[in-house]
């Protein structure tokens, strides 16, 4: 998942419109035995998914939620894709074969007969090399730039076959950049004739599936390529409908108007106790990362003590059972489990320590305790965990005032380029969305990225140090134990107490076979029918 | 004193209006004693015990923290009785000031005036209110502002056009013509003719008053958490609404009770008092 | 006559005008910026640089605000830059939706409130007349956001009568209906009340008439007299009321449209004010406002048509 999806899913943006596709199965659900629509109407190979926005763009080259790569790798091709199942890995697509010859070079050949719809032709080595080259072209400005950041270039061997260069060894690449985002394979001929970029509906397609229709706030349709001439897609069409809450999604699932949804923490084990008809409930690990953040900077914050208090003063079982409704585990820092660089415990145990947070602020001068602000988002969970973060942390004497923003506002918080605020932003209820390389989630923590991303401002040199090396180190373990070291400096700074991974539990019904990440995100086009 | 008498006596004989009183005084006295009526304290969290139903221990059970929602419904009617007594004096103030400075005034400043009221007024109330929020961020005074902004402007064109229909009446001119001043022309005759309907107007506005409060609350942004509000109350419970809906459903009743209480009790006024008097004037 | 309507639509247009400067002005004290909200955290300053200036922002307020409403003078309200879609073609997308809800509900209100305003208004002073009567005042003062929420709870969640969300799949009408029907009652049950109270009161007047005192004395039956004389003239303080409630109604829309999760312009201004879509914000108000601005002015004209004395006032 990209970052930018963290701050996309939050927004209601979504018309909340159920729609009906097909008449399925809805009024069969919601009104047992009255009959009122026919059963074919099941039968129909339509799968209707909900997801958190509207594509916004859909140039490849230039996107950056996650819905927009969802609707993306359904139509377009990449050299390799994620493996759906509970592990990360990835899988080949337009490639027939890839290999990194040495740290720098990754040699690819196409399979060929790839093509592109509209009369674009066939799929070629000089389109991978146009479409990974623009992402780093200043002129396209592109938001994924980064993840292509040490590519120096890709040369075409021939039609099929080209090699990817490298300007520094890229650890990522692997698992962030070319299954994800940055992996999109563009036709050059017609993104060129279309102006060299574009934002709506893309001028061809090469995928199992295209999109038909585009309806902002209703839905976007995608239907099948009929030039596709790979293992044939499950469906005749997708139906993606925009829905950023998730109890509406799951209401929306429970009246039938859905095959498959994210569901909330909240709603899981009830869900999974008494699953609607013919439906399945799965709980998957997540890559989001929920943190209790402090502006080191803030006068009453700048002291190490306080913050360390603030660490001891928040209880995270507490929090995990009320707002998380007791289904996600703890977080050690940006990493979830079973990744490269996951820390197998934190400094400052997950209980909260009332007499250490209190001795703590007695010799930082505050012996009567200290008020403080907690930034918080306008959502349920957010407001619970900040409630029980408040309640509890009076108990060591910081008494907190819970502020809400929209998401909105709640974005500029501690952005410089955004007026003064940042300079009065005390503590911040955070969280972001990754990716399955720990490297997506470091970049957020550099000092480069104060008063942009890292609103602790947390300055390390050692952090940035460690950054550069393991972005290039080709050995895992010492990979891994520079993660596991940049995490520590992180919480040894007081800046941070890291909260929970979160958990993804979606629901599904039973017609269909769904295809997901580990991390519970779909992988639409390879979604089949049961 | 003879007139409260026949206050009473009347009210006791329109069973609205009884039953209306007896709503209000239920709402007044939560309020007022509160603290004595929870049972627990309405902020503490439980959460071992969140999301249980109505029991012996909790009265209308948990919410999603394990906090007592029978003392945060409590607790709530103070936000509530709070919200209307400020607002609702605020834009009787406001109103009743710029309402007699368009009525009696020159005639640019009540046009301007007026413009300023039908202005106001021509806002769909939420949307203004959401716009609001969002310039001041949520929180009690928020509320206080928008709800202010939204309702003076009903007083205002009311209290225009009972000036100016009262600065017409002969004894008015006359004392004018005898070289009365403004102040001691609104304020010894003017000001005592006007109050009178304009206090019923503002007893029939509480309830859409604590309706506003409850409904941007209800939205997420109105009090501040963990401040008790009903329209909160009902916002944590919606969340919840299939699996435990006693949150819903104990949120939304003393909304129900309030509003109703004092639209029984000021319509029965209104029929006491004045049966012309319209409140859209 | 015509005087009044100039004077009245001058009115009009200068609320909306000042209405769209006050709302533009609180919009841009409103911290948040939409273009990191747009470009997401991977956004370069100059990206967002370049937003700014392509959204207008950058520019002086006061230009920003002749500019829109030059443009709006000319039909149109901008562009969405979240979907890249036309403002208008949004906004009245959702407008459908919202008057389709406004009209099932006050069109219920109407087929239920008149009749028993008229049974009340025959019967008055009855016991059912002060049951009617109370039942109406009760019925006003239930917050509408209240009735929504337990009605969604009652017959969509516990006896799944009804469906809970949305607004049905276009096309398909007994679909759409059963998705109206819960935010159609809880929208319209307070009105039923207004309505109620508002026809037996006028009814009442227009029974005292000399006209209708004559058609009794004619032996007319009682119902014919109310249905076919007084009615129509007692409906009309009901009809002007329809004018000035259209503010209401969208009002209790935008809590019918979030809990019952609908499209509808109410949930269009919600989530766009959550997500600073400025333009989007814009022609939404706008558009709600001009509607609500519209029918007050031709609710007040027909009034002064039938009213000389209204016509002194404005």
């Amino acid at each position: 998942m990209s970052k930018p999806n963290m701050q996309f899913s939050k927004i209601r943006l979504s018309r909340r419109s159920f729609l009906k596709a097909s008449a399925a199965s809805a009024g069969w659900l919601m009104l047992p035995g009255m009959g009122m629509y026919p059963s074919w109407a099941q039968d129909s190979r339509v799968l209707r998914v909900r997801d958190y926005g509207d594509p916004q763009s859909l140039d490849p080259g230039i996107a950056s939620n996650l819905y927009e790569e969802n609707v993306n790798a359904a139509v377009h091709n990449k050299l390799i894709a994620y493996k759906p199942g509970s592990k990360w890995a990835w899988q080949l697509e337009a490639a027939q074969s890839i290999e990194q010859v040495d740290p720098t070079h990754i040699k690819f050949v196409l399979k060929p007969g790839i093509t592109f719809t509209n009369g674009f032709g066939e799929m070629t080595a000089e389109d991978v090399k146009f479409s990974y080259e623009r992402i780093i072209d200043p002129e396209l400005k592109s938001p994924i730039k980064g993840d292509w950041a040490t590519l120096e270039s890709v040369d075409v061997t021939d039609k099929y076959s080209g090699v990817i260069v490298l300007n520094k060894p890229f650890q990522a690449l692997w698992m962030t950049t070319l299954p994800y985002m940055g992996g999109n394979i563009v036709s050059k001929k017609a993104t060129l004739a279309a102006g060299g970029k574009f934002s709506a509906m893309p001028p061809c397609f090469s995928g199992p599936y295209v999109i038909k229709e585009l309806e902002p706030k209703q839905r976007t349709v995608l239907a099948r390529n009929p030039e596709w001439k790979g293992d044939p897609p499950g469906f005749d069409e997708i139906h993606i409908f925009p829905i950023d809450d998730e109890k509406t999604a799951e209401m929306g699932f429970e009246a039938g108007d859905l095959d498959y949804t994210r569901i909330s923490m909240s709603s899981y084990k009830n869900m999974k106790k008494n699953p609607p008809e013919n439906s399945v409930v799965e709980k998957y690990p997540s890559l989001y990362y929920v943190w209790l953040g402090m502006n080191m900077e803030h006068p009453k914050l700048s002291d190490e003590r306080v913050r360390q208090a603030v660490q001891y003063a928040v209880d995270i079982p507490s929090i995990l059972e009320a707002a998380y409704d007791g289904v996600a585990d703890p977080a050690t820092g940006f990493v979830p489990p079973g990744l490269v660089g996951h820390r197998p415990d934190t400094l400052v145990p997950f209980k909260a320590d009332f007499a250490k947070a209190k001795q703590l602020l007695a010799e930082a001068g505050y012996p009567d305790g200290i008020d403080l602000d907690l930034e918080v988002r306008n959502k349920a969970v957010y407001i619970a965990a900040g409630q029980v973060i408040q309640a509890v942390a009076a108990q060591a004497g910081i008494r907190m005032t819970l502020n809400l923003h929209d998401s909105g506002s709640f974005w500029s918080l501690g952005d410089e380029s955004k007026g003064d605020r940042w300079k009065k932003l005390q503590l911040v209820l955070n969280r972001f969305s990754s990716a399955p390389d720990p490297h997506y989630a470091a970049q957020w923590f550099t000092k480069e990225q104060v008063g942009v991303w890292n609103w602790e401002r947390f300055k390390n040199p050692e952090y940035n140090q460690l950054y550069e090396k393991a972005m290039a180190e080709g050995d895992k373990d010492k990979r891994d134990q520079m993660y596991r070291r940049m995490q520590e400096l992180m919480e040894a700074s007081g800046a941070y107490r890291f909260i929970t991974h979160e958990a993804v539990p979606v629901i599904y019904t039973d017609r269909i076979v769904p295809a997901l990440r580990p991390d519970g995100m779909p992988l639409l086009r390879y979604f089949t029918t049961a | 004193m003879n007139w409260i008498k026949q206050f009473f006596f009347r009210l006791y004989h329109e069973p609205m209006g009884f039953f209306g009183m007896i709503l209000v005084a239920l709402v007044i006295l939560s309020a007022l004693f509160a603290p004595f009526l929870t049972t627990h304290d309405h902020n503490a969290l439980d959460i071992a015990n969140r999301l249980a139903g109505p029991s012996a221990e909790h009265w209308m059970g948990t919410d999603q923290l394990g906090r007592d929602v029978f003392s945060r419904v409590v607790m709530g009617s103070r936000i509530a009785v709070w919200v209307a007594l400020v607002t609702v004096s605020m834009s009787l103030g406001i109103g009743l000031v710029l309402g007699m400075m368009a009525g009696y005034g020159p005639k640019w400043l009540d046009a301007a005036l007026l413009l300023l009221f039908d202005t106001l007024r021509s806002f769909p109330t939420i949307m203004f209110a959401l716009a609001l929020v969002t310039v001041f961020g949520p929180s009690l005074q928020t509320v206080v502002i928008v709800i202010v902004a939204t309702t003076f402007p009903v007083y205002g064109r009311m209290v225009r056009t009972q000036t100016q229909a009262l600065g017409n009446q002969e004894f008015i001119v006359a004392e004018e013509a005898m070289g009365a001043g403004m102040v001691r022309i609104l304020g010894i005759h003017i000001l005592p003719n006007i109050v009178g309907p304009l206090f019923i107007v503002a007893s029939m506005d509480i309830p859409v008053v604590v309706t506003i409060e409850a409904g941007l609350s209800f939205l997420g942004v109105g009090v501040r958490p963990p401040t008790p509000s009903w329209g909160s109350i009902l916002n944590d419970g919606y969340a919840y609404i299939r699996n435990t809906p006693w949150i819903i459903i104990f949120g939304g009743l003393p909304l129900i009770v309030t509003t109703l209480g004092f639209t029984f009790l000021g319509e029965s006024l209104r029929d006491i008092f004045d049966p012309k008097l319209r409140r859209d004037l | 006559m015509l005087f009044y309507l100039l004077k009245r639509v001058g009115l009009a247009v200068v609320i909306v005008v000042v209405a769209v400067v006050l709302l533009y002005s609180m919009i841009h004290v409103v911290p948040g910026d939409p273009a990191s909200v747009i470009l997401g955290p991977r956004a370069t300053p100059e990206m967002k640089q370049e937003l700014h200036e392509l959204m207008g922002l950058d520019r002086p307020f006061v230009v920003q605000v002749v500019s829109f409403l030059g443009k709006v003078a000319r039909g149109d309200l901008g562009m969405d830059f979240f979907s890249q879609r036309p403002v208008a073609q949004i906004v009245f997308k959702q407008l459908d939706e919202t008057l389709v809800l406004v009209l099932a509900s006050i069109g219920w209100a109407m087929l239920l409130g008149i009749p028993l305003g008229c049974y009340s208004a025959v019967f008055r002073n009855t016991f059912s007349d002060k049951l009617v009567g109370f039942f109406s005042i009760g019925v006003i003062a239930v917050p509408s956001f209240v009735v929504a929420l337990y009605s969604l709870l009652l017959f969509a969640v516990t006896l799944k009568w009804l469906p809970a969300i949305g607004a049905g799949e276009s096309g398909q009408y007994m679909d759409q209906l059963r998705h109206l029907i819960l935010p159609a009652f809880a929208i319209g049950l307070g009105w039923v009340g207004y309505i109620a109270r508002l026809v037996r009161a006028s009814m009442l007047e227009v029974l005292n008439e000399n006209h209708i005192r004559r058609a009794r004395a004619f032996g007319l039956p009682e119902h014919m007299i109310v249905f076919q004389y007084a009615l129509k003239l007692a409906i009309l303080p009901t009809i002007t009321l329809l004018g000035t409630g259209i503010g209401r109604l969208i009002s209790s829309a935008v809590f019918a449209e979030i809990v019952f999760a609908r499209p509808g312009i109410g949930k269009l201004i919600f989530d766009s004010v959550v997500s600073r879509n400025y333009p989007l914000v814009m022609g939404a108000v706008l558009v709600s406002t001009v509607l609500f601005v519209l029918s007050t002015t031709v609710s007040d004209s027909v009034n002064a048509m039938l009213d000389p004395r209204v016509r002194e006032r404005l």
